[in-house]
Protein backbone atom coordinates (compact mmCIF):
# COMPACT_ATOMS: atom_id res chain seq x y z
CA UNK A 1 0.00 0.00 0.00
CA UNK A 2 1.68 3.26 -0.79
CA UNK A 3 -1.80 5.21 -1.14
CA UNK A 4 -2.46 8.13 1.22
CA UNK A 5 -3.29 7.40 4.74
CA UNK A 6 -6.32 9.09 5.48
CA UNK A 7 -6.09 11.41 9.20
CA UNK A 8 -8.71 11.45 11.95
CA UNK A 9 -9.25 15.41 10.62
CA UNK A 10 -9.71 14.37 7.65
CA UNK A 11 -12.67 11.80 8.59
CA UNK A 12 -13.94 14.75 10.42
CA UNK A 13 -14.03 17.06 7.91
CA UNK A 14 -15.74 14.96 5.31
CA UNK A 15 -18.58 14.16 8.06
CA UNK A 16 -19.41 18.11 8.75
CA UNK A 17 -20.87 17.66 5.34
CA UNK A 18 -23.76 15.53 7.09
CA UNK A 19 -26.37 17.21 8.66
CA UNK A 20 -29.23 16.49 11.49
CA UNK A 21 -32.04 17.55 9.35
CA UNK A 22 -34.10 18.28 13.12
CA UNK A 23 -31.35 20.14 14.40
CA UNK A 24 -30.24 21.87 11.24
CA UNK A 25 -26.15 21.46 12.14
CA UNK A 26 -23.19 18.90 11.06
CA UNK A 27 -22.99 15.58 12.86
CA UNK A 28 -19.36 16.75 13.92
CA UNK A 29 -20.10 19.95 15.90
CA UNK A 30 -23.24 17.90 17.67
CA UNK A 31 -20.51 15.73 19.05
CA UNK A 32 -22.55 12.52 17.72
CA UNK A 33 -19.58 11.49 16.32
CA UNK A 34 -17.95 8.64 18.79
CA UNK A 35 -15.30 5.98 18.74
CA UNK A 36 -13.85 6.81 15.75
CA UNK A 37 -10.56 4.23 14.85
CA UNK A 38 -8.36 4.55 11.90
CA UNK A 39 -6.52 0.91 11.19
CA UNK A 40 -5.74 -0.20 7.92
CA UNK A 41 -7.45 1.79 5.85
CA UNK A 42 -10.64 0.78 7.81
CA UNK A 43 -12.29 3.57 9.50
CA UNK A 44 -14.53 2.84 12.24
CA UNK A 45 -17.03 5.22 14.30
CA UNK A 46 -20.57 5.60 15.81
CA UNK A 47 -23.02 8.43 15.19
CA UNK A 48 -24.58 8.88 18.85
CA UNK A 49 -28.21 10.53 17.62
CA UNK A 50 -30.28 12.26 20.73
CA UNK A 51 -32.91 9.03 20.09
CA UNK A 52 -33.20 5.74 18.93
CA UNK A 53 -36.34 6.65 17.39
CA UNK A 54 -34.68 8.37 14.71
CA UNK A 55 -37.09 8.89 11.65
CA UNK A 56 -33.95 9.50 9.82
CA UNK A 57 -31.28 7.58 10.98
CA UNK A 58 -30.34 4.92 7.90
CA UNK A 59 -29.90 8.17 5.99
CA UNK A 60 -27.74 9.47 8.33
CA UNK A 61 -25.76 6.30 8.59
CA UNK A 62 -25.81 6.18 4.34
CA UNK A 63 -24.82 9.79 4.10
CA UNK A 64 -21.88 9.56 6.86
CA UNK A 65 -21.06 6.43 5.13
CA UNK A 66 -20.50 7.63 1.59
CA UNK A 67 -18.84 10.88 2.91
CA UNK A 68 -16.03 9.16 4.45
CA UNK A 69 -15.84 6.08 1.96
CA UNK A 70 -15.10 8.42 -0.83
CA UNK A 71 -11.58 9.79 0.53
CA UNK A 72 -8.62 8.51 -0.66
CA UNK A 73 -7.17 5.95 1.29
CA UNK A 74 -10.20 4.44 2.53
CA UNK A 75 -11.11 1.12 1.92
CA UNK A 76 -13.65 0.34 4.04
CA UNK A 77 -16.36 2.50 6.54
CA UNK A 78 -17.62 0.94 9.10
CA UNK A 79 -20.52 2.98 11.05
CA UNK A 80 -21.97 2.07 14.03
CA UNK A 81 -25.50 3.93 15.10
CA UNK A 82 -26.21 4.29 18.44
CA UNK A 83 -28.25 6.60 20.52
CA UNK A 84 -28.36 8.59 24.05
CA UNK A 85 -31.39 10.59 24.81
CA UNK A 86 -30.00 14.02 26.37
CA UNK A 87 -31.68 14.88 29.25
CA UNK A 88 -34.07 18.09 29.32
CA UNK A 89 -31.98 20.49 31.74
CA UNK A 90 -33.57 21.10 35.23
CA UNK A 91 -35.21 17.49 35.46
CA UNK A 92 -32.87 16.46 38.93
CA UNK A 93 -35.74 16.70 42.01
CA UNK A 94 -35.35 13.67 44.26
CA UNK A 95 -36.57 10.75 42.30
CA UNK A 96 -37.03 12.29 38.82
CA UNK A 97 -33.42 12.41 38.67
CA UNK A 98 -33.09 9.63 36.25
CA UNK A 99 -35.84 10.50 34.01
CA UNK A 100 -34.56 12.32 30.94
CA UNK A 101 -37.94 14.00 29.62
CA UNK A 102 -41.47 14.41 30.67
CA UNK A 103 -43.79 14.82 28.23
CA UNK A 104 -46.92 16.00 28.64
CA UNK A 105 -50.08 14.08 26.41
CA UNK A 106 -53.33 16.77 26.47
CA UNK A 107 -56.85 16.95 24.74
CA UNK A 108 -59.56 19.43 24.50
CA UNK A 109 -62.55 16.50 25.56
CA UNK A 110 -62.76 12.93 26.74
CA UNK A 111 -63.06 10.05 24.41
CA UNK A 112 -60.61 11.37 21.38
CA UNK A 113 -57.68 8.61 22.15
CA UNK A 114 -55.52 10.18 23.80
CA UNK A 115 -54.39 7.33 26.30
CA UNK A 116 -54.80 5.12 23.29
CA UNK A 117 -52.33 7.39 21.69
CA UNK A 118 -49.87 7.91 25.04
CA UNK A 119 -49.77 3.85 25.36
CA UNK A 120 -48.78 3.36 21.67
CA UNK A 121 -46.24 6.14 21.46
CA UNK A 122 -44.89 4.69 24.61
CA UNK A 123 -44.24 1.16 23.00
CA UNK A 124 -43.43 2.48 19.88
CA UNK A 125 -40.28 4.18 21.52
CA UNK A 126 -39.85 0.93 23.92
CA UNK A 127 -39.39 -1.14 20.60
CA UNK A 128 -36.69 1.25 19.56
CA UNK A 129 -34.93 0.44 22.28
CA UNK A 130 -36.13 3.57 24.13
CA UNK A 131 -36.72 3.51 27.82
CA UNK A 132 -40.42 4.53 28.94
CA UNK A 133 -42.65 5.55 31.58
CA UNK A 134 -46.11 5.93 31.57
CA UNK A 135 -48.13 8.23 34.36
CA UNK A 136 -51.19 7.82 33.96
CA UNK A 137 -52.98 11.29 35.46
CA UNK A 138 -56.34 11.36 34.30
CA UNK A 139 -57.98 10.69 37.10
CA UNK A 140 -61.97 10.87 34.93
CA UNK A 141 -60.93 8.22 33.20
CA UNK A 142 -57.56 6.05 33.95
CA UNK A 143 -56.93 3.54 31.07
CA UNK A 144 -53.26 2.95 31.33
CA UNK A 145 -53.23 0.08 33.14
CA UNK A 146 -55.86 -1.63 31.07
CA UNK A 147 -54.56 -0.84 28.15
CA UNK A 148 -51.04 -2.00 28.99
CA UNK A 149 -52.12 -5.33 30.58
CA UNK A 150 -51.53 -4.84 34.26
CA UNK A 151 -48.42 -7.13 34.31
CA UNK A 152 -46.36 -6.65 37.53
CA UNK A 153 -48.49 -4.87 39.86
CA UNK A 154 -47.37 -1.18 41.52
CA UNK A 155 -45.65 -2.08 45.17
CA UNK A 156 -45.05 -0.09 47.98
CA UNK A 157 -41.37 -0.72 50.12
CA UNK A 158 -40.08 1.72 53.10
CA UNK A 159 -42.81 4.68 52.03
CA UNK A 160 -41.19 4.27 48.44
CA UNK A 161 -43.66 3.31 45.44
CA UNK A 162 -42.12 0.90 42.82
CA UNK A 163 -44.16 1.04 39.57
CA UNK A 164 -46.48 -1.30 37.82
CA UNK A 165 -44.20 -2.85 34.73
CA UNK A 166 -45.43 -4.63 31.71
CA UNK A 167 -44.35 -4.51 27.98
CA UNK A 168 -41.08 -2.99 29.33
CA UNK A 169 -43.18 0.22 30.19
CA UNK A 170 -43.52 1.27 33.89
CA UNK A 171 -46.60 2.92 34.68
CA UNK A 172 -48.77 4.19 37.35
CA UNK A 173 -52.32 5.69 37.99
CA UNK A 174 -52.88 8.17 39.95
CA UNK A 175 -56.19 6.90 41.16
CA UNK A 176 -53.53 5.12 43.68
CA UNK A 177 -52.71 7.68 45.92
CA UNK A 178 -56.89 8.47 46.62
CA UNK A 179 -57.48 7.53 50.18
CA UNK A 180 -60.50 5.52 50.67
CA UNK A 181 -63.54 5.73 47.85
CA UNK A 182 -62.70 7.11 44.33
CA UNK A 183 -64.60 10.25 45.01
CA UNK A 184 -66.67 11.62 42.64
CA UNK A 185 -64.93 15.16 42.41
CA UNK A 186 -60.95 15.88 42.68
CA UNK A 187 -60.82 19.20 44.51
CA UNK A 188 -58.05 20.90 43.44
CA UNK A 189 -55.66 20.45 46.41
CA UNK A 190 -55.85 16.41 46.10
CA UNK A 191 -55.16 16.51 42.65
CA UNK A 192 -52.63 18.29 43.77
CA UNK A 193 -50.85 15.70 45.89
CA UNK A 194 -51.60 12.46 44.09
CA UNK A 195 -49.41 14.16 41.34
CA UNK A 196 -46.86 15.18 43.70
CA UNK A 197 -46.18 11.90 44.45
CA UNK A 198 -46.77 9.90 41.27
CA UNK A 199 -43.56 12.17 40.53
CA UNK A 200 -41.50 12.56 43.45
CA UNK A 201 -42.29 9.45 45.39
CA UNK A 202 -42.27 6.83 42.81
CA UNK A 203 -39.10 5.23 42.17
CA UNK A 204 -39.37 5.58 37.81
CA UNK A 205 -35.65 4.85 37.86
CA UNK A 206 -33.61 5.76 34.82
CA UNK A 207 -35.97 6.87 31.63
CA UNK A 208 -35.49 8.30 28.33
CA UNK A 209 -39.45 9.63 28.06
CA UNK A 210 -41.91 9.32 30.81
CA UNK A 211 -45.52 10.35 29.59
CA UNK A 212 -48.03 11.72 31.51
CA UNK A 213 -51.98 10.84 30.54
CA UNK A 214 -53.63 14.23 31.44
CA UNK A 215 -57.04 14.69 32.27
CA UNK A 216 -59.06 16.40 29.21
CA UNK A 217 -59.58 20.27 28.96
CA UNK A 218 -57.50 22.62 31.55
CA UNK A 219 -57.17 22.45 35.39
CA UNK A 220 -55.42 21.88 38.48
CA UNK A 221 -53.49 18.92 37.01
CA UNK A 222 -51.74 20.51 34.18
CA UNK A 223 -50.73 23.38 36.68
CA UNK A 224 -49.51 21.09 39.21
CA UNK A 225 -47.44 19.71 36.87
CA UNK A 226 -46.22 23.11 35.05
CA UNK A 227 -45.74 24.10 38.88
CA UNK A 228 -43.49 21.02 40.20
CA UNK A 229 -40.89 19.86 36.91
CA UNK A 230 -39.92 21.65 33.14
CA UNK A 231 -41.83 19.50 31.50
CA UNK A 232 -40.20 19.17 28.06
CA UNK A 233 -43.48 19.49 25.81
CA UNK A 234 -46.72 18.74 25.15
CA UNK A 235 -48.61 16.74 22.62
CA UNK A 236 -52.32 17.35 22.01
CA UNK A 237 -54.04 15.08 20.51
CA UNK A 238 -57.67 15.76 18.46
CA UNK A 239 -60.17 14.07 16.32
CA UNK A 240 -61.92 15.88 13.08
CA UNK A 241 -65.04 15.88 15.17
CA UNK A 242 -63.91 18.59 17.30
CA UNK A 243 -65.45 21.27 17.14
CA UNK A 244 -63.15 23.60 14.69
CA UNK A 245 -60.46 22.21 17.07
CA UNK A 246 -61.48 24.98 19.65
CA UNK A 247 -61.85 23.27 22.89
CA UNK A 248 -57.88 21.75 21.68
CA UNK A 249 -56.75 25.01 21.11
CA UNK A 250 -58.02 26.19 24.39
CA UNK A 251 -55.99 23.48 25.88
CA UNK A 252 -52.79 24.20 23.39
CA UNK A 253 -52.59 27.57 25.41
CA UNK A 254 -52.44 26.67 28.57
CA UNK A 255 -49.89 24.97 27.86
CA UNK A 256 -48.03 28.42 26.05
CA UNK A 257 -48.83 30.13 28.90
CA UNK A 258 -47.24 28.23 31.30
CA UNK A 259 -44.05 28.07 28.74
CA UNK A 260 -45.00 24.43 28.16
CA UNK A 261 -43.77 23.82 24.21
CA UNK A 262 -45.82 22.54 21.96
CA UNK A 263 -44.30 19.13 20.53
CA UNK A 264 -47.17 18.83 18.22
CA UNK A 265 -50.70 18.11 17.09
CA UNK A 266 -51.77 14.34 16.35
CA UNK A 267 -54.98 13.92 14.64
CA UNK A 268 -57.07 10.49 15.64
CA UNK A 269 -59.70 8.82 13.70
CA UNK A 270 -58.54 10.96 10.39
CA UNK A 271 -59.87 8.37 8.36
CA UNK A 272 -61.21 4.68 8.10
CA UNK A 273 -59.74 2.01 6.69
CA UNK A 274 -62.49 -0.86 5.02
CA UNK A 275 -61.42 -4.19 7.23
CA UNK A 276 -62.18 -5.74 4.09
CA UNK A 277 -60.48 -4.50 0.89
CA UNK A 278 -58.16 -1.85 2.76
CA UNK A 279 -59.75 1.12 0.77
CA UNK A 280 -59.29 3.91 2.81
CA UNK A 281 -62.26 6.80 3.64
CA UNK A 282 -61.79 10.26 4.91
CA UNK A 283 -63.87 11.53 7.84
CA UNK A 284 -65.98 14.38 7.55
CA UNK A 285 -63.83 17.16 8.87
CA UNK A 286 -60.46 15.45 8.85
CA UNK A 287 -57.12 17.53 7.96
CA UNK A 288 -58.65 20.43 10.31
CA UNK A 289 -55.90 19.27 12.99
CA UNK A 290 -53.01 19.90 10.18
CA UNK A 291 -54.40 22.66 9.25
CA UNK A 292 -54.27 24.11 12.41
CA UNK A 293 -51.01 23.29 13.18
CA UNK A 294 -49.82 25.11 10.16
CA UNK A 295 -51.51 28.10 11.08
CA UNK A 296 -50.06 28.35 14.68
CA UNK A 297 -46.93 27.03 13.46
CA UNK A 298 -46.46 23.98 15.79
CA UNK A 299 -45.62 21.04 14.74
CA UNK A 300 -47.98 18.01 12.86
CA UNK A 301 -47.08 15.20 14.26
CA UNK A 302 -49.54 12.99 11.86
CA UNK A 303 -52.80 10.82 11.73
CA UNK A 304 -54.39 7.90 13.12
CA UNK A 305 -57.34 5.97 11.33
CA UNK A 306 -60.32 4.38 12.73
CA UNK A 307 -59.68 0.71 12.85
CA UNK A 308 -61.57 -1.63 15.89
CA UNK A 309 -58.22 -3.24 15.81
CA UNK A 310 -56.69 -0.46 18.16
CA UNK A 311 -59.63 -0.66 20.34
CA UNK A 312 -59.64 -4.44 20.60
CA UNK A 313 -55.63 -4.54 21.18
CA UNK A 314 -56.06 -1.81 23.63
CA UNK A 315 -58.95 -3.71 25.48
CA UNK A 316 -56.67 -6.86 25.56
CA UNK A 317 -54.04 -5.12 27.48
CA UNK A 318 -51.19 -5.12 24.47
CA UNK A 319 -51.21 -1.96 22.29
CA UNK A 320 -51.18 -2.49 18.69
CA UNK A 321 -48.31 -1.60 18.22
CA UNK A 322 -47.10 -4.71 19.67
CA UNK A 323 -49.42 -6.84 18.66
CA UNK A 324 -49.44 -6.15 14.95
CA UNK A 325 -46.23 -4.29 14.59
CA UNK A 326 -47.42 -3.92 10.67
CA UNK A 327 -50.36 -3.20 10.17
CA UNK A 328 -51.24 0.43 9.05
CA UNK A 329 -52.66 1.38 13.02
CA UNK A 330 -49.16 0.41 14.17
CA UNK A 331 -47.02 1.99 11.79
CA UNK A 332 -49.17 5.11 11.77
CA UNK A 333 -47.89 5.11 15.13
CA UNK A 334 -44.72 4.50 14.69
CA UNK A 335 -44.08 7.19 11.98
CA UNK A 336 -46.28 10.05 14.71
CA UNK A 337 -43.47 8.55 17.80
CA UNK A 338 -40.39 8.86 15.85
CA UNK A 339 -41.30 13.02 14.64
CA UNK A 340 -42.29 13.40 18.65
CA UNK A 341 -38.80 12.35 19.27
CA UNK A 342 -36.83 14.42 16.77
CA UNK A 343 -39.23 17.34 18.26
CA UNK A 344 -38.14 16.71 21.80
CA UNK A 345 -34.37 16.47 20.71
CA UNK A 346 -34.89 20.21 18.84
CA UNK A 347 -36.48 21.78 22.47
CA UNK A 348 -33.48 20.11 24.39
CA UNK A 349 -31.10 21.06 21.76
CA UNK A 350 -32.67 24.60 21.66
CA UNK A 351 -33.74 25.37 25.28
CA UNK A 352 -31.46 27.45 27.51
CA UNK A 353 -31.86 26.78 31.18
CA UNK A 354 -33.52 29.44 33.17
CA UNK A 355 -32.14 29.95 36.33
CA UNK A 356 -31.80 33.03 38.39
CA UNK A 357 -28.46 34.61 38.54
CA UNK A 358 -27.35 36.83 41.76
CA UNK A 359 -25.15 39.57 41.49
CA UNK A 360 -24.37 41.85 43.94
CA UNK A 361 -23.97 45.21 44.19
CA UNK B 1 -53.51 35.60 24.60
CA UNK B 2 -51.31 38.79 25.31
CA UNK B 3 -49.05 39.88 22.84
CA UNK B 4 -46.17 39.08 25.14
CA UNK B 5 -47.60 35.55 25.69
CA UNK B 6 -44.43 34.30 23.75
CA UNK B 7 -41.83 36.12 24.92
CA UNK B 8 -39.51 34.54 27.06
CA UNK B 9 -36.87 35.41 29.72
CA UNK B 10 -33.26 34.70 28.29
CA UNK B 11 -31.60 35.95 31.55
CA UNK B 12 -32.83 36.47 35.18
CA UNK B 13 -30.71 38.77 37.54
CA UNK B 14 -31.17 39.50 41.06
CA UNK B 15 -29.34 42.41 41.16
CA UNK B 16 -28.45 42.93 45.22
CA UNK B 17 -31.59 42.86 47.30
CA UNK B 18 -34.03 44.91 46.05
CA UNK B 19 -33.82 44.27 42.09
CA UNK B 20 -34.77 41.96 39.68
CA UNK B 21 -33.36 42.06 35.97
CA UNK B 22 -35.05 40.52 33.07
CA UNK B 23 -33.60 39.99 29.77
CA UNK B 24 -36.57 38.94 27.31
CA UNK B 25 -36.08 36.73 24.19
CA UNK B 26 -37.27 39.87 21.93
CA UNK B 27 -34.39 41.55 23.13
CA UNK B 28 -36.43 43.85 25.81
CA UNK B 29 -34.57 44.56 29.68
CA UNK B 30 -36.72 44.94 31.82
CA UNK B 31 -35.85 46.13 35.75
CA UNK B 32 -38.51 45.98 38.21
CA UNK B 33 -38.07 46.83 42.52
CA UNK B 34 -38.90 45.07 44.81
CA UNK B 35 -41.17 47.02 46.73
CA UNK B 36 -42.73 47.60 42.65
CA UNK B 37 -42.98 44.21 42.10
CA UNK B 38 -44.86 43.43 46.06
CA UNK B 39 -47.45 46.52 45.23
CA UNK B 40 -48.73 44.07 42.23
CA UNK B 41 -49.01 40.64 43.85
CA UNK B 42 -52.09 38.69 42.86
CA UNK B 43 -52.74 36.18 45.20
CA UNK B 44 -55.59 36.32 46.89
CA UNK B 45 -54.55 37.85 50.01
CA UNK B 46 -53.42 41.31 48.47
CA UNK B 47 -56.91 41.35 45.70
CA UNK B 48 -60.13 39.93 46.45
CA UNK B 49 -60.69 36.78 44.40
CA UNK B 50 -64.37 37.17 42.77
CA UNK B 51 -63.92 41.22 42.71
CA UNK B 52 -60.56 41.92 41.86
CA UNK B 53 -60.56 44.49 44.77
CA UNK B 54 -57.03 45.16 45.51
CA UNK B 55 -57.12 44.41 49.69
CA UNK B 56 -53.38 46.42 49.60
CA UNK B 57 -53.10 49.85 49.96
CA UNK B 58 -49.59 50.23 47.79
CA UNK B 59 -48.17 52.97 51.00
CA UNK B 60 -48.49 49.65 53.46
CA UNK B 61 -45.33 48.60 51.15
CA UNK B 62 -42.36 50.06 52.88
CA UNK B 63 -39.95 51.76 49.58
CA UNK B 64 -37.22 49.43 51.23
CA UNK B 65 -38.29 46.50 50.98
CA UNK B 66 -35.91 43.49 49.78
CA UNK B 67 -36.41 40.09 48.34
CA UNK B 68 -35.40 37.15 51.11
CA UNK B 69 -35.74 34.78 48.92
CA UNK B 70 -36.29 34.80 44.45
CA UNK B 71 -37.00 30.54 42.83
CA UNK B 72 -38.50 29.46 39.43
CA UNK B 73 -41.81 28.08 39.70
CA UNK B 74 -41.52 25.63 36.53
CA UNK B 75 -40.36 27.31 33.18
CA UNK B 76 -43.18 30.09 33.57
CA UNK B 77 -42.89 32.15 36.30
CA UNK B 78 -41.11 33.57 39.13
CA UNK B 79 -41.91 33.07 43.38
CA UNK B 80 -40.74 35.84 45.77
CA UNK B 81 -40.43 35.80 49.46
CA UNK B 82 -40.37 39.37 50.49
CA UNK B 83 -38.74 40.99 53.61
CA UNK B 84 -42.14 42.22 55.27
CA UNK B 85 -42.73 38.14 55.63
CA UNK B 86 -45.16 37.75 52.60
CA UNK B 87 -44.44 35.22 49.89
CA UNK B 88 -47.66 33.34 48.36
CA UNK B 89 -47.93 35.63 45.20
CA UNK B 90 -46.50 33.87 42.21
CA UNK B 91 -45.19 35.93 39.05
CA UNK B 92 -45.65 34.43 35.59
CA UNK B 93 -43.62 36.05 32.72
CA UNK B 94 -46.28 37.24 31.05
CA UNK B 95 -47.78 39.36 33.62
CA UNK B 96 -43.65 39.97 34.40
CA UNK B 97 -43.50 41.72 31.15
CA UNK B 98 -46.63 43.24 31.01
CA UNK B 99 -46.17 44.85 34.35
CA UNK B 100 -42.59 46.37 32.97
CA UNK B 101 -42.40 49.76 34.31
CA UNK B 102 -39.81 51.13 32.02
CA UNK B 103 -41.14 54.37 29.94
CA UNK B 104 -41.73 52.29 26.53
CA UNK B 105 -43.73 49.91 28.36
CA UNK B 106 -45.69 52.51 30.54
CA UNK B 107 -46.54 54.96 28.14
CA UNK B 108 -47.77 51.95 25.88
CA UNK B 109 -49.95 50.43 28.36
CA UNK B 110 -51.36 53.76 29.72
N1 LIG C 1 -57.89 5.22 16.15
C1 LIG C 1 -58.82 4.55 16.83
N2 LIG C 1 -59.63 3.67 16.19
C2 LIG C 1 -60.58 3.00 16.88
N3 LIG C 1 -60.82 3.13 18.19
C3 LIG C 1 -60.06 4.00 18.86
C4 LIG C 1 -59.01 4.73 18.23
N4 LIG C 1 -58.40 5.52 19.16
C5 LIG C 1 -59.04 5.27 20.33
N5 LIG C 1 -60.04 4.36 20.16
C6 LIG C 1 -60.98 3.87 21.18
O1 LIG C 1 -61.74 5.00 21.59
C7 LIG C 1 -62.04 4.93 22.98
C8 LIG C 1 -61.51 6.18 23.68
O2 LIG C 1 -60.09 6.18 23.61
P1 LIG C 1 -59.21 6.67 24.84
O3 LIG C 1 -57.78 6.51 24.44
O4 LIG C 1 -59.63 6.02 26.10
O5 LIG C 1 -59.60 8.21 24.83
P2 LIG C 1 -59.26 9.38 25.87
O6 LIG C 1 -58.06 8.97 26.64
O7 LIG C 1 -59.04 10.58 25.01
O8 LIG C 1 -60.46 9.54 26.73
C9 LIG C 1 -61.39 3.65 23.47
O9 LIG C 1 -62.36 2.64 23.48
C10 LIG C 1 -60.33 3.35 22.43
O10 LIG C 1 -60.03 1.99 22.35
MG1 LIG D 1 -57.99 8.51 28.68
ZN1 LIG E 1 -64.13 -2.17 1.48
ZN1 LIG F 1 -49.85 38.80 47.74
ZN1 LIG G 1 -40.38 47.71 29.19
Amino acid sequence: MFGKKVSESDVLRALRQVVDPDLHRDIVSLGFIKNLKIEDSVVSFDINLTTPACPVKERMREEARRAVAQLEGVREVRVNMTAEVRPHLGLDRSALAGVRNLVAVGSGKGGVGKSTVAVNLAAAWRASGARVGLLDADIYGPAVPIMLGHGQQAEVRDNRILPAEHHGLRFISMGLFVPGDKPLIWRGPMAHKALQQCLFDVEWGELDYLLVDLPPGTGDVHLTLAQSVPVTGAVIVSTPQDVGLVISMKTLRMFQQTNIPILGIVENMSYYVCSHCGAREEIFGHGGARRASEELGVPFLGEIPIDVRIRQQADTGTPIVLADPESPAAQAYRAIAERLAAQISIVNYQMTPLRIEEVST
Amino acid sequence: MSAHASVRPTAIKKIGASEIHILWSDGHASTYRASYLRRHCRCALCVEELTGRPLLAPEMIPDDLTIVSVELVGQYALHFQWSDGHSTGIYPFAELRALCPCPHCASASS
